[in-house]
């Protein structure tokens, strides 16, 4: 059976939501409802907004290629987080929730990442969540389900760059947890609902300095929503999702203390070729940092080669980073800075050669502990 | 140089105190023209330094027809982001309330309600206080807000109200009280900046629910990304925007204020002028004082060889020293003046947002060097013709007429024939028209009239020295006092002119505000019927945005005593550059109830049925004159359904404001501006009904919690009266100026002629005449001066008035006055006049009844 008790993709979330959570008054937690363990998590409908839970996030990352040769990656987030379920104010500007979206699309070969975020209040439908089908908007950025087909856009008129992709799942979703219950800590409330789309195939097209570019490769999708998920004693965590040329996927990550030691909730999941998933606990692997990057905006120093070992699955692999510089620093908005990018993985299964493409997510590096971001 | 010391400088020290009081003259009127240049500039500059504040980096806005942006609309408007930032504002101004706090007033206070989540690229909030309040994300700035309660107010506003973080402040929005709590305190920066920190800031939602305007945003704020070009965008976007939402750049709104307050400013500036006009008058008097009292000393310099060329720049080098020195003290004077006058005009404007924000400008060097131009420049244009007479002179001719009184010559007919051209042309100019709504030609029509009536002085003078009355009633003194003045024409005409055209102006002026007052007082009482009146809040000007509330309605209607009840809204719509108030009543109950006074058709009911139920509008007269509308024309309007075409059926008499009224039924408001809450209610009582007791027991019924404000008809018309009083105490105040300095000239030029004639009156009083005897015929020369003046300035006055009234006054506000001469107010400024110049005799005349012919001897 499927176990994952801290879902790593929820991290960049997590990160973002520091800020957020800090200023809800804690009398408002009651108003929202908790994950609960016998809620059935069913698709397509779960695809939709859960205006009941006050966090929720939708995230796709994914590694593309131009016809010619050129590679990329993209990420991109919508978050929404309630801030006061019942506002006394009928105004329509009233603040329910908050939406946020990232934008990032790094240029390998350019050795470039560009950023860009979004931040408002649903008011007069400028950023929203449908509650009935796949529909997520902040602005002009958006994602809507076209049968099973995820359509994904995004741009920045500013620097112009976005994308504009059509994402279709190869494999069926992955419910982490009991059946998409993912406990998140001692405390029982601490929970979400969870699952991933870790293989969609992934076609359309990529802007990048107002030039239009055919692209096609590989996505990953998460969609999580609860209500508090989160413990004070994190300084932050370092996460990767990997999708391998043999058909699997691998997802884990290390929950780092503020003392430097490792959270035994660290964890993850491999995902066969046939779409079966198998959960990791702390001892089923290693994250081992090599190379660092100084990031000159923050100061921060980022481990962009790693070792990722699962012995019990024959896994060995390297994981590198396919451009240094992938650090998204929000900055006024809402202050968090982690890194997050498209990384490269080669190594061995069994003794066969395998290679693989991914992300990797790097919180608390830089700024105050996340522990104190989350208060 | 040292020619001009000996020669000029012991001159006007000789005689102190004519210079000063020329000094102070030029001064004065120097310090007036500034004052008005100050004041003028003031509350344009306020206003736009206020707007440039207010609107920080937004290229361009969308707004809305009327009352704002419906919020529905903005959800269509994403395409906007394609050119850049979006954030949506709402502004209001809203009362601090003093919480009972003694001797604590209620401010006003412009509130500015803002998404932060899209404002911050906008405009600067600099928050101080509190831990980390600079470095404060978005997230955590909205953090503070959400609360609909949350305000974010200036540390100054905060200091002076004696409020902090945490602490509880109420406002009072229209006809509600809201209690807020402070958020965060603001530093001095961005829209923090203006109003001297009499700014807060609120959330969008709280501040629709604070200024009950739910459903809608003022304007959108639309900063434009790098690189585009604002012209081209602004075309761009306006070529997509929906019917009823237009985009222009917020400095337009600047250049609305300023031309809707263009005439206002233009007379004003005007009449300071006059004040200018009195110094330039007693330059000249002192000038040619100097020339004639000086002659034999002009001969000695001609007979030793001093080119005429010297002597022409030893006067007007006299004229320039006085205006440089009058420059001096008037420049500063007039930045004093100017901080009174900015309080004094500021009745007059009536929206608060730009009256509040008048500051007096520092003094710029500009503001300097027109006054040295304009002073300098009259001044020498004042002492060109004495000067030259001087320059003139021969050694022989000058020695011979050596007391300098010469003979009056004949009836001087140039004089006559000047100024009639004068008045043809002051007539001419009259009949002009208004150019750019400016009132250009009237005030040249003034200026001829007033440089006539100077040039007619000396021939009146000249006539009424040979009337002699009967001898036998007349005492010896005035005789002797009417030899003397007939003898010295040339010299007291100068101060007889420089006082009638003082006393013209103010005549004028006392006939035009008059005249006014009575038209406004007959308006008054014609047009407000109803028997109360409600306001929601304090102030409640043309335009204002406060609404009455529901409740107050229902309380009002449930009234026993009230039969009809009427609301009244209106907003400010942009019209031709300018800025016109649109507004609605019920034509039903005004039919029933009201009384328009009405210009064409003299009928209004008529009018006001034709208006009934269609896109038809009734206008103000203001509106006809300035836009050149009558009844059968169509106006266009932007409302929020895009342009239309407005029938006006009716012109209708108004007062209340300059900048044009259009009045639609209720029900034609409400489809092309949308239905809203009014701003004011009138009401119609019972006959027999006590208004008084009406208004208390509805307050009563309302409770202490409503702060309404509920005026009955005679409280109404008091208060309508006082403000049209206190928007005129300016104007009297320049013109009170302007009649003291040329008293002063009366009494200088007296005190000149005693000086001269020390020896014709130490000889009479060796032919036995008694000081007193002397002191009368001094007392008298005084009074017959001034009753002179008085003469000139009354039949000046006149003609003056007639042009303030049917010719500036109707280019620039557009107003029928009926013509009223205040008879009393004329009577007792009359009576004044005399007494002053009595008085100004005084001291001249103690004076020449110290002489003894022994001095002659002495000052030899």
């Amino acid at each position: 059976m499927t176990r994952t008790r801290r879902i790593g993709t929820g991290t960049a979330a997590v990160t973002l939501l520091a800020c957020l959570q800090g200023a809800a008054p804690a009398a408002q937690q009651t108003e929202w409802r908790q994950a609960r363990p016998d809620y059935v998590l069913q698709l397509p409908g779960d695809h939709a907004s859960h205006p009941d839970y006050r966090i929720e996030w939708w995230y796709y990352t994914g590694n593309l290629a131009a016809a010619d040769g050129r590679r990329f990656g993209y990420q991109v987030t919508f978050f929404r987080v309630g801030v006061d379920a019942r506002p006394a104010n009928p105004s329509r500007w009233a603040v329910r929730d908050l939406h946020m979206a990232h934008l990032a699309v790094t240029d390998v070969d350019g050795e470039r990442h560009l950023t860009a975020e979004r931040l408002n209040r649903a008011g007069v439908g400028w950023a929203g969540a449908a509650t009935d089908t796949l529909e997520v908007w902040n602005e002009e950025w958006r994602i809507g389900l076209e049968g099973a087909t995820h359509r994904l856009q995004a741009r920045e008129n500013r620097d112009g760059f976005g994308v504009d992709l059509h994402l279709t799942p190869a494999k069926p979703a992955v419910a982490h947890g009991s059946d998409g219950f993912s406990q998140k800590g001692a405390q029982p409330g601490n929970a979400s609902h969870y699952y991933s789309l870790t293989r969609l195939a992934t076609r359309g097209r990529l802007l990048l300095d107002g030039e239009t570019i055919d692209v096609e490769g590989w996505s990953w999708m998460d969609h999580e929503f609860g209500t508090s998920f989160l413990e004070p004693s994190q300084q932050g965590w370092d996460w990767f999702s990997l999708q391998l040329d043999d058909g699997t996927e691998l997802m884990v990550y290390v929950l780092r203390q503020r003392d430097g030691s490792i959270d035994p909730h660290s964890a993850g999941t491999l995902v066969d070729a046939a779409g079966r998933a198998t959960a990791l606990d702390a001892g089923d692997f290693r994250l081992v940092p090599g190379r660092v990057w100084s990031s000159p905006a923050s100061g921060a120093v980022y481990p962009v080669a790693w070792r990722v070992v699962v012995p019990g699955a024959g896994l060995e692999l390297r994981v590198e980073a396919a451009v240094d510089s992938q650090e998204l620093s929000t900055g006024e908005s809402t202050g968090v800075t982690y890194w997050e990018g498209a990384v490269v993985a080669t190594g061995m299964r069994e003794g066969r050669p395998v290679r693989g493409r991914g992300y990797l997510e790097m919180t608390g590096y830089a700024g105050p502990p996340m522990s104190e971001v989350l208060r | 140089m040292s020619l001009f010391r000996w020669f000029i400088l012991r001159s006007l020290r000789g005689d102190l105190p004519r210079t000063a009081v020329t000094i102070a003259g030029v001064a004065v009127g120097i310090a007036v023209v500034i004052a008005i240049r100050l004041a003028n500039a003031s509350s344009v500059l306020g206003f736009e330094t206020a707007l440039n504040a207010m609107s920080g980096r937004t290229s361009l806005e969308i707004a809305g027809a009327g009352s704002g942006v419906d919020e529905a609309l903005l959800a269509e408007l994403g395409w906007l982001r394609e050119y850049g930032l979006v954030s949506p504002v709402i502004e209001g101004d809203v009362l601090l309330d003093p919480h009972g706090a003694a001797g604590a007033e209620a401010e006003l206070v412009r509130l500015l309600g803002v998404d932060i989540l899209r404002d911050r690229p906008f405009r600067d909030y600099p928050l101080v206080g509190g831990a980390d309040a600079e470095s404060l994300t978005t997230r955590q700035f909205l953090a503070l807000l959400t609360d609909p309660q949350a305000v974010v107010l200036t540390e100054e506003l905060a200091r002076r109200r004696g409020l902090d973080v945490d602490g509880a402040v109420d406002l009072i929005s229209g006809d509600r009280r809201v209690g807020l709590i402070v958020k965060g305190l603001l530093g001095r920066d961005g829209p923090a900046e203006v109003l001297d920190g009499n700014f807060i800031l609120m959330d969008i939602a709280a501040a629709q629910l604070a200024l009950d305007r739910l459903g809608r945003v003022d304007r959108v704020d639309v900063r434009l990304a790098g690189g585009l070009d604002v012209a081209a965008v602004e075309q761009a976007i306006a070529g997509r925007l929906p019917p009823g939402l237009t985009v222009q750049r917020p400095e337009r709104r600047g250049a609305q204020v300023e031309k809707m307050l263009a005439a206002f400013h233009f007379n004003l500036t005007a009449l300071s002028y006059i004040a200018l006009l009195v110094g330039m008058f007693l330059v000249y008097n002192t000038v040619s004082v100097t020339v004639i009292s000086r002659r034999a000393e002009i001969g000695m310099l001609r007979t030793v060889g001093t080119p005429r060329r010297a002597v022409l720049a030893l006067f007007l080098g006299e004229a320039a020293a006085l205006a440089l020195v009058g420059c001096a003290l008037g420049v500063p004077l007039g930045w004093l003046l100017a901080q009174a006058a900015v309080r004094m005009t500021a009745s007059t404007v009536t929206t608060f947002w730009v009256a509040s924000a008048a500051q007096v400008p520092p003094l710029a060097p500009e503001d300097v060097a027109l006054a040295v131009a304009v002073g300098l420049s009259l001044a020498l244009a004042a002492a060109i013709v004495p000067a030259r007479e001087a320059a003139r002179l021969t050694p022989v001719g000058a020695l011979r007429d050596e007391d300098g009184l010469s003979p009056a010559g004949g009836l001087p007919g140039r004089q006559v024939a000047g100024a009639g051209l004068l008045l043809a042309a002051a007539a001419w100019c009259a009949t002009r028209p208004a150019v750019a709504g400016l009132p250009v030609f009237g005030l040249l029509a003034v200026l001829a009239v007033v440089f006539a009536a100077a040039l007619l002085v000396p021939p009146t003078l000249y006539v009424l020295q040979r009337v002699r009355g009967p001898r036998r009633w007349m005492p010896v003194e005035s005789e002797l006092a009417r030899t003397n003045l007939g003898g010295a024409i040339r010299r007291v005409s100068i101060s007889v002119a420089a006082l009638a055209v003082s006393l013209a102006m103010m005549v004028a002026i006392a006939i035009m505000i008059g005249s006014f007052r009575e038209t406004v007082a007959y308006w008054v009482g014609q047009t407000l019927q109803a028997d109360l009146f409600v306001a929601a809040g304090r102030q409640s000007p043309v335009g204002a945005r406060a609404t009455v509330s529901a409740d107050v309605e229902t309380a009002l209607r449930a009234h026993e005593a009230v039969l009809a009840v009427d609301g009244f809204r209106s907003v400010d719509l942009p019209y031709r550059d300018s800025l016109i108030v649109v507004g609605a009543g019920r034509f039903d109950v005004m039919l029933e109830h009201g009384n328009l006074l009405f210009k064409a058709p003299a009928d209004g009911r008529r009018a006001l049925a034709a208006a009934l139920g269609r896109p038809a509008v009734v206008v103000s007269e203001s509106f006809a004159l300035r836009f050149d509308a009558t009844a059968g024309d169509d106006i266009t309007l932007q409302t929020a359904r895009g342009e239309q075409a407005f029938r006006v059926t009716g012109v209708y008499y108004d007062y209340s404001t300059d900048r044009g009224l259009v009045v639609m039924d209720r029900g034609t408001f409400a489809t092309y501006y949308g239905d809203g809450r009014p701003s004011g209610l009138t009401a119609y009582l019972t006959a027999g009904a006590d208004p008084g007791r009406v208004r208390q027991e509805v307050l009563a019924a309302l409770g202490p919690d409503r702060p309404v404000f509920i005026n009955t008809n005679a409280s109404l018309r008091r208060s309508v009266m006082r403000v049209f009083d206190s928007t005129f105490a300016i104007t009297y105040a320049l013109e009170a100026i302007a009649i003291c300095v040329s008293m002063f000239g009366v009494a200088a030029t007296l005190l000149t002629l005693a000086l001269e004639r020390r020896r014709q009156i130490a000889m009479l009083r060796l032919l036995g005449a008694e000081r007193s005897h002397l002191r009368r015929m001094i007392v008298i020369e005084a009074v017959v001066l001034g009753m002179v003046s008085l003469g000139i300035g009354l039949v000046v006055g006149f003609l003056l008035s007639l042009i303030l009234i049917y010719v500036i006054n109707v280019q620039s506000f557009g107003w029928t006055i009926q013509y009223h001469v205040p008879l009393g107010f004329l009577l007792r400024a009359a009576a004044l006049v005399v007494a002053g110049a009595a008085l100004a005799g005084l001291y001249p005349a103690r004076l020449a009844g110290r002489f003894h012919l022994a001095e002659r001897g002495a000052d030899a």
